[in-house]
C-alpha cells in the first residue's frame, strides 16, 4: 500500500515535472546571448531552472494526488487522521532547501564575480544618460560621441555612466548586463560582445514621461570594422569641428547632443524614429505658421511650443535651452541648410 | 445576547441624549464635519500665510506649500468633525469621562457603518467594504494601462496620464487594500479567535479605521492635480525635484495609511499579548493570530521608515532642503536603502496574514490537525527576523557598494527555507485529510499552488546575475503579481468567503464563489504567466509604449486581464446579494475548532456572553474527546450528563 502509494505520487510529479520541462524547454526563453557574461548569466538561468522544476514538481504532485484521493465523499463528515507532524519530515523539508539554495548562492556568487572582472586590455566608453537619451563618448577616439553604442567584437568593454537629471537604467536583453545611472555618482558594467549584430538598448528605470521612448541600439561590429567606423567618425568630427566641409560644427552639435539617438536626418545620416522625421522641417514650419529658422530655434529651445502630430509633449529634454549660444547658432543654421 | 443588547442600551440612554436641533451641528458627525474641515482649512491657510508674511518669503501665497499643509490640516478637521478625537478631547478639557463608555460600541442600524464606532466587528467590516472599493478602483486603472497596451504606440491616453496609472495603481492596491484589507480580516476576527470582548483600544481602532478613506482619496486626487507620475516606490530624485505637485498627495497619503497601519498593528499586538482568554498559551492560538502577531511587528518597526522617506523626498521637493539632491552632495541611493528597509518587510506585511488565513482554511476543511503547528509559528518568526536583512536585494542594479550584493542575496535565499517550510507544511496537512472543495478551500488551494510560481520566480530574482538581466523589467512585474495576486488576494479571498457566514449571519452562493475562484484562476494565469516570457525578452516595467514585436502577446495579455477584471463582477454580486439576501448561516457552518465559530453568526455585540476557557490546541480534528475551547455553560452540560 504505501509503496503503491509513493511510486503513484512520483508518477504524477514526474509528469508535472514533464510539462513544466516542456514549458522551460521548448519556448525559447532567453534571447540569443550576444556577450560573454550571458553566457555565464545563463548558466544561472539554467541551473535555477532545474531546481525549480524539481520543487515545482513535488508540490503539484501532491497537491493532486491529495486533491483525487483525500476528496471526502458526499455526506462523510468524518475527520482526517489525526497527524500532528513528523521530526524527520521536517528536518529533511528544512535541510534539503537550505542545500539547494547554498548551492544556487555559489553558483551565482562565481558567475557575478567572473562578470565583473574586467581585463587589463579593455575599451572604456563613457555613458551619458539624460531624459529620454543616450550617448556615448569613446575617450580612446579623441572623445568622438555618438548616439548609438558601437563596441568591437571580443573585446571586454567598460561603460562608465553618468546622468545628467534622474535615474536611468542601461540595459541590453542580448547583453544581459543592466546597470542603473544614477545622477551624482558613476557606475560601471562590464560587456565582452561575441556576436556581431544590433542590439537594443532598453531604459528600464522610470525616468518620466519619455522613458518608454528611451531607446538607442547597440552595434557589435568585428575589430577591423569597428576601427574603420571610429577612424571615420573621428575625421568626420575633426573636420566638422574646423567648418572645412559637410555639415561643419553643426553636424558636431547634432551628434554631440544626442539629437541622432531620437530624429531621423539624412545629412547626419540618423534614422532614430523616437522624434519627429527633420528632413521635413520646413513643411512642420508652415504648419506651425513660423518662418523656418525660428520654428528651429524655438523648438530647440523649447520642444512643447509645437508638437507634431503623432507625436508627444514633454519627451525631447528641455535642457537645449542651455546650449551654448554659438553651438546653437551652428545647429539651426545645419538644419535649415539641410531642407529642399 | 439579549442581555448585551440590553446592557448595551442602558449603556447608550444613560451616555447622551441624541442631540436636536442646532446641536446636531456640533455633535460629532456627518454634519459637524464639514465646518470643521473648513475651519481646519483656514487654520492651515492662515498659519501658512501667517509665516510667510512674517519671514518674509515671496510670494506669500504658494500654491504648492499651501497645498502641502492643507493635505496636513484638512484630514485633521474631517476626522474631528466625525469625532474621532472626542474622547481624548473631552478628557484633555477636563470633561467628564467614563473608561468604560460603551457609547460608540456596536451596530444597530446600517448608519452605525458611517460613524466613529468603536465595535472591533463593526470596525472589520468598515475595513473590508472599503478596501474592496479601492480593490475595485485600483483595478479599473490596471484596465486602462491594459487598454493602451494592448496595440503598441498611443491610443487612450498620454505618457504621463499612464505613468499616473501605474503608479495610483499600485499604490492603492498595497497601502489601500492589501494591507488594510488584512487589517479588516484580523480586527473582525482576532478578538473573536482569543476570546476577547474587543481590541484593546477601541477608539484607536476606531481611528486608524478612518485614516484610510483619507488617504485613499488623496491617492486618487492625485489625478487631478499636476500628477504623481513616478512609481509607487517614488524615487528620488524623479520623485522629488523632477516631479509636479501630485508626488506630495501620495507623500502624504502614505503617511495617513502609514499611520493607521502602525496604530491597528499596536493594537493587535495590545491585544494578543494581553487579552487572550484564560488556557490560551502562546502555543495554543491559532495560526492566525501568530501571522497576526509578527505581522503587527513588522509594522510597527518597519513603517516608520517609509513615512521618513516620504517626508524627506517632499521636504526636498517642496522645502529645498537637500536629503537625495546630487546636485547638493545630497545621496541619491539613501532614499532607496531607507525605502526598501520598510518596503521589504512590506512584502511580508502583506503575506504573514495570508499564510495564517490559508492555515486556518486547509486545517478546516481538510479536517486534520495542521501538520508541524510549531514549526508553522517559529518559521513566522524566521521570516520577520529574515525579512528585515534582505532589503537590498531591489538594489542589485542601483550603484550601491558591489560587496552588499552576495551578502543579501544569501539572507534573500535563505527565506526560502521558512517559507518552505510553510508549504510543505500545508501540503501534508492535505495528506490522508477529508477534503472539502467549498470556496474558501479551492482559494487557499489556488493561493498555495500559486504562491509557489511566485515564490520560484523570487529565487531567480534573488540570483544576482539572474536579477541584474530581468530587474525593473516586466518578469518582475509577473513576480510580484503572482505574490501579491496569487499569494496576498487569494487568502483575501479566501478569509472574506471563509468568514463571510460569521459576519453577516447569512451563507454566501456557493456556486457563484466557485465560478468566481475558476474565473479568477484562469484569468490570473493567463493574464500574467506570459509575462515573465516578455521581461526575459527584453520589455521593461512601466512604459506606455513597446516595441511593435511584443504587439501579440500584450494583446493577448490585455485580453486575459479583462477577463480576469470581469470575474470580479461575479464576487462583487455574489457578496451583495448574499448579504442581503442569503441563506441565514448557522453559528458554526464549517464545523470548525477555533473559537469565533462558538459563538453566533453574526456574533453577540460584546462577543462572549461569557468568557470561553481555553483547554487545547485549535486544530484538533480527528483526535477523540478534545476540545479547544469550552463555555462555562458547556461544563453545566456535561456534568449534567454525567448525572444522568
Amino acid at each position: 500500500m504505501r509503496r503503491g502509494v509513493l511510486v503513484r505520487v512520483v508518477a504524477v510529479g514526474f509528469a508535472a515535472a514533464a510539462v513544466a520541462f516542456a514549458v522551460a524547454f521548448f519556448i525559447p526563453w532567453l534571447p540569443t546571448p550576444a556577450s560573454k557574461e550571458a553566457d555565464r548569466i545563463d548558466f544561472v538561468f539554467w541551473f535555477v531552472t532545474v531546481i525549480c522544476i524539481a520543487i515545482f514538481g513535488l508540490v503539484v504532485a501532491v497537491i493532486l494526488y491529495s486533491v483525487v484521493r483525500f476528496r471526502a465523499r458526499p455526506g462523510d463528515d468524518s475527520d482526517g487522521a489525526p497527524i500532528h507532524g513528523h521530526t524527520g519530515l521536517e528536518i529533511a523539508w528544512t535541510a534539503v532547501p537550505a542545500a539547494l539554495v547554498t548551492a544556487i548562492s555559489v553558483v551565482s556568487a562565481v558567475a557575478l564575480a567572473e562578470n565583473d572582472h574586467l581585463p587589463k586590455r579593455h575599451l572604456q566608453v563613457n555613458v551619458t544618460a539624460q531624459q529620454f537619451a543616450w550617448s556615448f563618448s569613446y575617450p580612446k577616439y579623441n572623445g568622438l560621441t555618438v548616439s548609438s553604442l558601437h563596441l568591437p567584437l571580443n573585446e571586454a568593454v567598460e561603460l562608465k555612466m553618468r546622468s545628467k537629471d534622474v535615474i536611468h537604467s542601461f540595459w541590453v536583453p542580448q547583453f544581459r548586463q543592466k546597470q542603473d545611472v544614477v545622477p551624482g555618482i558613476t557606475t560601471r558594467v562590464v560587456i565582452t560582445p561575441k556576436r556581431v549584430g544590433t542590439y537594443p538598448v532598453v531604459c528600464t528605470e522610470l525616468c518620466g514621461e519619455g522613458h518608454a521612448l528611451m531607446r538607442a541600439e547597440a552595434v557589435v561590429m568585428r575589430p577591423q570594422a569597428f576601427a574603420a567606423w571610429a577612424k571615420a567618425q573621428v575625421q568626420a568630427a575633426a573636420k566638422a569641428s574646423q567648418g572645412a566641409a559637410g555639415g561643419g560644427p553643426g553636424l558636431a552639435a547634432f551628434n554631440s547632443n544626442g539629437c541622432s539617438g531620437c530624429h531621423t536626418f539624412k545629412p547626419a545620416g540618423s534614422k532614430a524614429t523616437t522624434g519627429p522625421d527633420l528632413d521635413n522641417l520646413k513643411m512642420d514650419a508652415a504648419r506651425a505658421g513660423k518662418p523656418l529658422a525660428a520654428f528651429v530655434r524655438e523648438s530647440i529651445v523649447d520642444p512643447n511650443a509645437y508638437i507634431e502630430k503623432g507625436y508627444q509633449p514633454n519627451i525631447m529634454p528641455s535642457t537645449f535651452k542651455s546650449l551654448p549660444k554659438q553651438q546653437l547658432d551652428a545647429l539651426v543654421q545645419f538644419l535649415t541648410a539641410g531642407q529642399k | 445576547m439579549t442581555s448585551a443588547v440590553a446592557a448595551h442600551d442602558e449603556l447608550h440612554a444613560g451616555s447622551k441624549p441624541p442631540p436636536r436641533g442646532w446641536r446636531r451641528l456640533t455633535a460629532a458627525g456627518w454634519l459637524r464635519v464639514p465646518w470643521m474641515t473648513a475651519l481646519f482649512f483656514g487654520i492651515g491657510l492662515g498659519i501658512t500665510l501667517l509665516v510667510r508674511w512674517a519671514e518674509g518669503w515671496h510670494p506669500i501665497w504658494d500654491g504648492q506649500v499651501i497645498t502641502t499643509v492643507e493635505l496636513a490640516a484638512v484630514p485633521f478637521g474631517f476626522l474631528a468633525g466625525l469625532g474621532g478625537f472626542d474622547y481624548w478631547a473631552g478628557y484633555a478639557i477636563g470633561s467628564p469621562t467614563r473608561p468604560e463608555d460603551h457609547s460608540g460600541h456596536g451596530a444597530y442600524s446600517w448608519r452605525d457603518y458611517f460613524r466613529v464606532n468603536t465595535d472591533h466587528k463593526v470596525i472589520g467590516v468598515q475595513y473590508l467594504v472599503t478596501t474592496i472599493f479601492f480593490f475595485v478602483a485600483a483595478g479599473l486603472l490596471a484596465m486602462i494601462m491594459r487598454a493602451e497596451l494592448a496595440r503598441p504606440g498611443m491610443q487612450f491616453v498620454g505618457n504621463q496620464v499612464f505613468n499616473e496609472l501605474f503608479s495610483v495603481h499600485a499604490a492603492l492596491m498595497i497601502f489601500l487594500f492589501i494591507i488594510p484589507a488584512f487589517a479588516g480580516l484580523g480586527n473582525y476576527v482576532i478578538p473573536l479567535m482569543i476570546g476577547a470582548p474587543d481590541m484593546a483600544f477601541p477608539r484607536l481602532n476606531a481611528l486608524s479605521f478612518w485614516l484610510l478613506p483619507v488617504a485613499g482619496l488623496m491617492m486618487l486626487s492625485s489625478f487631478f492635480v499636476p500628477g504623481f507620475g513616478c512609481g509607487w516606490t517614488g524615487y528620488a530624485p524623479l520623485c522629488s525635484t523632477h516631479q509636479e505637485l501630485g508626488a506630495v498627495f501620495f507623500n502624504m497619503g502614505v503617511q495617513w495609511a502609514g499611520a493607521s497601519s502602525i496604530m491597528t498593528a499596536l493594537n493587535f499586538l495590545v491585544t494578543i499579548i494581553t487579552m487572550r482568554a484564560p488556557g490560551m498559551t502562546f502555543w495554543r492560538m491559532p495560526l492566525l493570530v501568530w501571522a497576526n502577531f509578527t505581522t503587527s511587528l513588522l509594522v510597527v518597526i518597519a513603517t516608520p521608515f517609509i513615512a521618513g522617506s516620504q517626508f524627506m523626498t517632499m521636504f526636498d521637493h517642496i522645502m529645498h532642503t537637500n536629503f537625495f539632491n546630487y546636485e547638493a552632495h545630497g545621496y541619491v541611493l539613501g532614499y532607496q536603502h531607507i525605502f526598501w528597509f520598510y518596503s521589504h518587510p512590506a512584502v511580508y506585511i502583506m503575506m504573514l496574514p495570508g499564510f495564517g488565513i490559508a492555515s486556518e482554511v486547509i486545517s478546516t476543511f481538510a479536517r486534520k490537525p495542521i501538520f508541524g503547528y510549531r514549526l508553522m509559528a517559529l518559521s513566522l518568526m524566521a521570516i520577520l527576523v529574515l525579512g528585515f536583512s534582505v532589503w537590498a536585494h531591489h538594489m542589485f542594479v542601483s550603484g550601491m557598494a558591489p560587496w552588499l550584493r552576495v551578502p543579501m542575496m544569501v539572507t534573500s535565499v535563505v527565506i526560502a527555507v521558512p517559507t518552505g517550510i510553510k508549504v510543505f507544511s500545508w501540503l501534508a496537512t492535505l495528506w490522508e485529510g477529508k477534503l472539502n472543495f467549498s470556496t474558501p478551500m479551492l482559494f487557499a488551494l489556488g493561493f498555495v499552488s500559486m504562491f509557489v510560481i511566485g515564490g520560484l520566480s523570487g529565487i531567480y530574482l534573488a540570483a544576482v546575475p539572474i536579477d541584474i538581466d530581468v530587474s525593473d523589467t516586466y518578469f518582475v512585474v509577473a513576480h510580484i503579481h503572482y505574490v501579491l495576486f496569487g499569494g496576498s488576494l487569494f487568502t483575501i479571498f479566501a478569509g472574506i468567503y471563509y468568514w463571510f457566514p460569521k459576519m453577516t449571519g447569512r451563507m454566501y452562493n456557493e456556486k457563484l464563489g466557485k465560478l468566481h475562484f475558476w474565473l479568477t484562476f484562469i484569468g490570473f494565469n493567463a493574464t500574467f504567466f506570459p509575462m515573465h516570457y516578455l521581461g526575459i525578452q527584453g520589455m521593461p516595467r512601466r512604459v506606455s509604449d513597446y516595441v511593435p514585436r511584443f504587439t501579440d502577446l500584450n494583446f493577448f495579455i490585455s485580453i486575459a486581464s479583462f477577463f480576469l477584471g470581469a470575474s470580479t463582477l461575479v464576487f462583487l454580486y455574489n457578496m451583495i446579494v448574499s448579504w442581503a439576501r442569503g441563506e441565514p448561516a448557522p453559528a458554526n457552518p464549517w464545523r470548525a475548532l477555533t473559537i469565533e465559530w462558538q459563538v453566533s453568526s453574526p456574533p453577540p455585540v460584546f462577543n462572549f456572553d461569557e468568557i470561553p476557557q481555553v483547554v487545547g490546541g485549535p486544530y484538533e480534528y480527528g483526535v477523540p474527546g478534545a476540545r479547544h475551547a469550552v463555555f462555562n455553560g458547556d461544563r453545566v452540560v456535561e456534568e449534567e450528563e454525567v448525572r444522568t
